[in-house]
């Protein structure tokens, strides 16, 4: 216990002296949180569209001011020709084109008219809410004329939305930069610290000391242990003073679960070092492993659902995605029982930590 | 010259034999692009939705049909009770609950005006926002049927149609739209983050001392450092436009030239980064780490993902300092929209007055390096 100790004071001592890298490892996360607390919002707010009034009427004028009144669109640009809608869209200026055609008057005086959405689909994350907005809009414009004629929908929806009313996205952020952060601490940082030493020779200095491999392993990655829950519960309060998200459910479960995850990062860790035959290597390694797949696989910001089947199956293989679920799960819904996803995660945890052990042992008699 | 020369070819040499590197440098970028433009999809596809049927008859069953019929949703469980909806929504089930109340065709008939219940889970906000919208606007068609069916032909109500069209991705594919964000990753990462750590390496080797003793001056030791990532950025930039059309059938519609002047005028700024990053470091891990840091902000900023008008107005103004906001704003503009040179004069001005400031910044940095060596 004493030797672990030792090793683990000595990879302390190191951690602290690297000031820069420790400024980005508990700095990292805390900007992250706010960051992306504040920019990860998927609704559309502040709409640029261009209108072009080719009518010129009372009926389109009224429509027009319908449409920049509804609270969706907040620049309106006044457009005076065709060709200026396709240079708005090249320069960015608009995102979308109301045409309100010649005649539109007269048409919908004889019972329809139409208006052209013209949408700029490149920016296809945007487009589709725009063109929805466009349209709702209308069918506000098509709900007065009903209501005008004395007429009303048979019936209409109530939408709720749980756990999450305002659709916070911070309340949806936080628990995937836990699952990231981890990731990127326990696993990054505890490869990166072992092959340095290998690839320095220190290794073998310490294994000729009376420590055990295990010890030394052990007291190695005991500091990145810590300094994965301390960014953690930093994430987890800058989510709870900064955004306000919730604790639906048990501290002690999110701990135990953490805890359990953090395991697996840490054979992931140990694995690529052990298996990495340089610190370039190591670093390009657990980038690629651990930070990209936790970032985009796991459905932190994109819907595993929308993926291609083959995809979705690499993503069920991942320890944050089965992670995320769970801590979603504690912290919003005040989930306390997840069969599934504990049992992958032990599985996973079961089968890296002993390919870990396997692969170290062979390097380091 | 004859001295640049020299250390160009030297790096060469090292980079042919590097061929760990090598690897990462020219095989991962496809993969990348590949696993990326696959995963990274805002279409919402597959949303599985949970029914409870309180009314059970032809309208409620008319209306609850209507969500697996769209191509955004597919049926999921049905909820005998409320409790047992709410619980299928608890467990994760269901990313979306529809409820029909007791009593809603006969309210439809009464003109009550009744509402179908939509519960939706805001544990995925990338989800539930959307996924609530495209709920209500099926209720809504379905609602404006069914009075069309039942009005006959004596009612005319006056009625705008809208007519929508998406130019440039007329079947709004956002893959069309992710891909060119991947490869401005990727043409980042791979400048920005290779020449971080290449003359850090020599500080940890011992071999940039070397170099300082010649008669090499600081512009030439920094321009020879950084042409072969420039040029591997170059040939990157290339093979993943090309794959990006073979593939994806991502078009070109502006004119390459353009994209030539862009992504120069964007290596000068991650190359001078990644050469300020390594002068500030003195180990590989620390370089990495602070390319690594600022990347991870430049992507986010960058529009990439995460659409720069929804940002707060803070955020807005950091994203006008983030070179890489630029350059994603040349890429897509000249690959999508075929964008000219006068279109893009404002983003190209300013990477190079960027670049300028960066890659000047790097060559007095490694004169003080030289200084103090």
């Amino acid at each position: 216990m004493n030797r672990i100790l030792a090793v683990a004071r000595k990879e302390f001592l190191h951690i602290l002296r690297d000031r820069r890298s420790l400024a980005v490892a508990v700095l990292m996360p805390l900007v992250m949180v706010l960051l992306y607390g504040a920019v990860i919002d998927m609704e559309l707010r502040d709409l640029r569209v261009g209108v072009l009034d080719l009518d010129g009427g009372d009926r389109s004028r009224e429509l027009l001011r319908a449409t920049t009144s509804s609270g969706f669109i907040v620049e309106a640009e006044r457009l005076h020709g065709r060709d200026e809608i396709e240079a708005g869209f090249r320069q960015g200026r608009i995102q979308a084109a109301l045409v309100v055609p010649r005649g539109y008057g007269e048409d919908l005086a004889r019972g329809e008219a139409r208006v052209q959405v013209l949408v700029d689909g490149a920016d296809a994350s945007t487009a589709a809410t725009v063109a929805n907005y466009l349209q709702a809009v209308v069918a506000l414009v098509n709900r007065d004329l009903l209501r005008d004629a004395g007429l009303a929908a048979p019936f209409g929806a109530r939408t709720r939305v749980w756990f999450n009313p305002e659709l916070v996205s911070a309340r949806f952020v936080v628990p995937g930069l836990v699952a990231l952060v981890l990731m990127m601490i326990c696993a990054l940082l505890t490869s990166i610290a072992i092959t340095r030493e290998k690839e320095a020779g220190t290794l073998e200095q310490i294994l000729t000391t009376p420590v055990t491999p295990a010890q030394v392993i052990v007291g190695k990655v005991l500091p990145y242990v810590a300094l994965g829950a301390l960014d953690c519960a930093m994430v987890l309060m800058a989510g709870k003073w900064v955004f306000g998200v919730p604790m639906a459910g048990s501290w002690w479960l999110l701990a135990a679960y953490c805890l359990l995850f953090i395991v697996i990062a840490l054979a992931l860790g140990l694995l690529i070092s052990a298996r990495s035959p340089s610190l370039r290597v190591a670093m390009m390694a657990a980038l690629m492993v651990t930070m990209l797949p936790t970032m985009i696989l796991s459905g932190f910001v994109f819907p595993i659902a929308s993926m291609p089947g083959p995809l979705q199956v690499v993503c069920r293989l991942l320890p944050a995605t089965h992670f995320l679920v769970v801590l979603r799960g504690i912290m919003l819904k005040g989930q306390s029982w997840f069969p599934l996803q504990t049992a992958a995660l032990v599985v996973m945890a079961a089968v890296l930590l002993t390919l870990a052990i396997r692969s170290f042992r062979l390097r380091l008699e | 010259m004859r001295a640049l020369r020299c250390l160009v070819r030297k790096e060469f040499l090292q980079l042919r034999r590097d061929t760990a590197l090598l690897r990462v440098v020219f095989v991962l970028p496809i993969f990348q692009l590949l696993v990326l433009s696959y995963a990274l999809n805002s279409d919402l596809r597959n949303v599985r939705v949970g029914t409870l049927d309180e009314d059970r008859t032809a309208l409620s069953r008319l209306v609850l049909d209507a969500f697996p019929a769209s191509d955004v949703f597919v049926a999921g469980p049905a909820a005998r009770d409320a409790a047992e909806l709410e619980a299928l929504l608890q467990a994760g089930a269901c990313d979306l609950a529809v409820r029909v109340p007791a009593g809603f065709e006969r309210d439809v008939a009464a003109g009550r005006t009744p509402s179908v219940g939509i519960d939706v889970d805001g544990t995925n906000s990338s989800l539930a926002g959307r996924g609530a919208g495209y709920a209500g606007a099926i209720v809504m068609r379905e609602a404006e049927r069914f009075a069309a069916a039942n009005a006959g032909p004596a009612a005319s109500v006056p009625r705008v149609a809208t007519v929508v069209r998406f130019l440039y991705n007329p079947e709004l594919e956002s893959r069309l739209f992710m891909v060119p964000g991947v490869i401005v990753m990727l043409v980042t990462i791979i400048s920005a983050l290779a020449t971080g750590m290449a003359v850090v390496r020599e500080k940890e080797l011992g071999t940039l001392d070397q170099v300082l003793v010649t008669p090499l001056t600081p512009l030439q030791y920094v321009v020879g450092k950084t042409l072969p990532f420039g040029l591997i950025a170059l040939v990157d930039l290339a093979l993943a436009t090309l794959f990006a059309r073979v593939w994806f059938h991502v078009p070109m519609l502006g004119s390459p030239w353009v994209l030539l002047l862009g992504v120069l005028a964007y290596l000068l700024v991650t190359l001078g980064l990644g050469l300020l990053a390594s002068a500030a470091s003195n180990t590989q891990q620390q370089a990495m780490f602070t390319v690594w840091f600022f990347l991870v902000f430049a992507i986010m900023l960058s529009g990439f993902f995460f659409p720069v008008d929804n940002m707060p107005e803070w955020a807005r103004w950091l994203t006008r300092v983030n070179p890489m906001r630029y350059f994603m704003d040349i890429v897509r503009g000249v690959l999508l929209r075929g964008a000219g040179l006068a279109d893009l004069a404002g983003e190209l001005l300013t990477l190079l007055g960027m670049g300028v400031a960066a890659f000047g910044g790097a060559v007095v940095a490694f004169r003080r390096e030289g200084v103090r060596g």
